[in-house]
């Protein structure tokens, strides 16, 4: 099966690993991601000033473009997906705003571009992921982290339910993992207030982690670039501030499918993981 | 006691941005409940609902409280009358950055911070407090 694929530009930088190990685990099961040719930038954080168009046109460019490969493209970053859903929210029901924007680039988009979630995407196919499960994960207690992006607004995302949202704790079982579901599981992680405000950013991911951790996680799991950056690029920052912190390896859910699948431990990106997850993963017999 | 002037403008300037009606808002407070970032804020979320109402412009135009809304949406979620507080948020920032006020210091961010910052965050930040 063939599926349209927009990484985004996170997943050529900081989020290589979520790029490669998604690749390889979807691969595994028959699943080849066709990367969008000349893909551009969504635009991140989408615009909350509804006046503001310039914002609205990459959006449409993509979405645009996907239209013409396939009724539905699969976008992994939680920003990336969050921008384009919105967005399309928008094309799809303010067809002033749209014919603006079309005519703006010389488009004809209609607004109907599917934007799916690996999440998703997995949920509407769990015979084929299920048997790509080679390895027994079984004691593994995976802290479930949704942040905001995949979550809210819940109108325009449609993704889960944003205060007791499951489907990570579904994924996490289907990989044979112990999923740990945790309260401040939907909370923000601080996002880009981590480089004008460091120390609100650097306390809610203190909070988020110790929550996960006091609730029986060994390991927290997310799809967000952004949350990962800041849950597992700053714990040396969170334990000078709160010497009792406890560093918490943080994966991203493809590193885990890659274990799973019993891909070699190449595709699995471990060396990219601030908080290493070797002795983790040796304790529970996995590597 | 403080003579209030009704800045009627401004009140139709924040709704012409953030397409929400501002009178919506019964003050109950779940939006400031549930914020991760209001202890950082000099003035409490609804709080600068409950100036907007007001007119006035010159308190919400000093609060700071604006640039700590990492726009996480969970005040959207939980607000009973379905008030979208971050474009609220957001059309406050617009006017400051559209003025040219308050536009972010690159050379005040944290070098360490910003040699091995995340793209994605950089350009998120700039996009929020720049123009």
């Amino acid at each position: 099966m063939k599926v349209s694929y927009y990484p985004g530009c996170d997943l050529y930088t900081k989020a290589k690993v979520l790029n490669e190990s998604i690749k390889a685990s979807f691969n595994a099961v028959g699943v080849e991601l066709e990367e969008m040719p000349n893909w551009y930038c969504c635009g991140t954080t989408f615009t909350l000033a509804r006046d503001n168009k310039m914002s609205l046109i990459a959006p449409l460019r993509i979405l645009s473009k996907a239209q013409k490969e396939n009724g539905e493209v699969l976008v992994p970053c939680s920003i990336c997906y969050n921008t384009l859903k919105r967005a399309n929210y928008i094309f799809k029901n303010d067809p002033e705003t749209l014919n603006i924007i079309n005519e703006h680039l010389g488009e004809t988009y209609d607004g109907n571009e599917k934007i799916v979630h690996p999440f998703e995407f997995i949920k509407e196919h769990p015979e084929q992921f299920r048997k790509g499960v080679k390895k027994n994960l079984g004691g593994l207690k995976l802290g479930c982290y949704y942040g905001c992006y995949l979550l809210r607004p819940k109108k325009e995302l449609q993704f889960d339910d944003p205060e007791s949202p499951t489907i990570i704790e579904d994924f996490v079982n289907m990989m044979g993992a112990t999923p740990i579901s945790f309260p401040l599981k939907v909370e923000c992680c601080g996002s880009y207030l981590i480089i004008n405000s460091p120390e609100a950013a650097l306390e809610t991911s203190f909070r988020i982690l110790k929550n996960a951790r006091d609730n029986g996680a060994e390991a927290v799991l997310t799809s967000c670039p952004l949350c990962h950056y800041n849950l597992d690029n700053f714990q040396s920052r969170i334990s000078a501030m709160h010497p009792e912190h406890k560093p918490i390896p943080v994966f991203y859910f493809s590193q885990v499918m890659a274990i799973a699948f019993g891909l070699p431990v190449e595709t699995w990106g471990l060396e990219y993981n601030k908080v290493t997850p070797l002795n983790l993963l040796k304790e529970h017999n996995l590597l | 006691m403080r003579k209030l002037a009704k800045d009627n403008d401004f009140i139709a300037r924040i709704q012409e941005i953030s397409r929400q009606s501002i009178t919506d808002c019964y003050q109950c407070g779940r939006c400031t409940a549930g914020c991760p970032f209001a202890e950082y804020m000099d003035e409490p979320p609804n709080r600068i609902i409950r100036y907007i109402q007001l007119g006035l412009k010159d308190d919400v135009l000093k609060a700071q409280s604006p640039w700590f809304c990492a726009a996480c949406l969970v005040c959207e979620t939980r607000c009973p009358r379905g008030v979208d507080i971050p474009r609220i948020m957001e059309a406050v920032r617009t006017i400051h950055l559209r003025a040219k006020e308050q536009l972010i210091d690159v050379d005040q961010i944290d070098k360490e911070l910003l040699q091995d910052a995340h793209p994605l965050v950089l350009m998120s930040v700039l996009y929020k407090y720049s123009y």
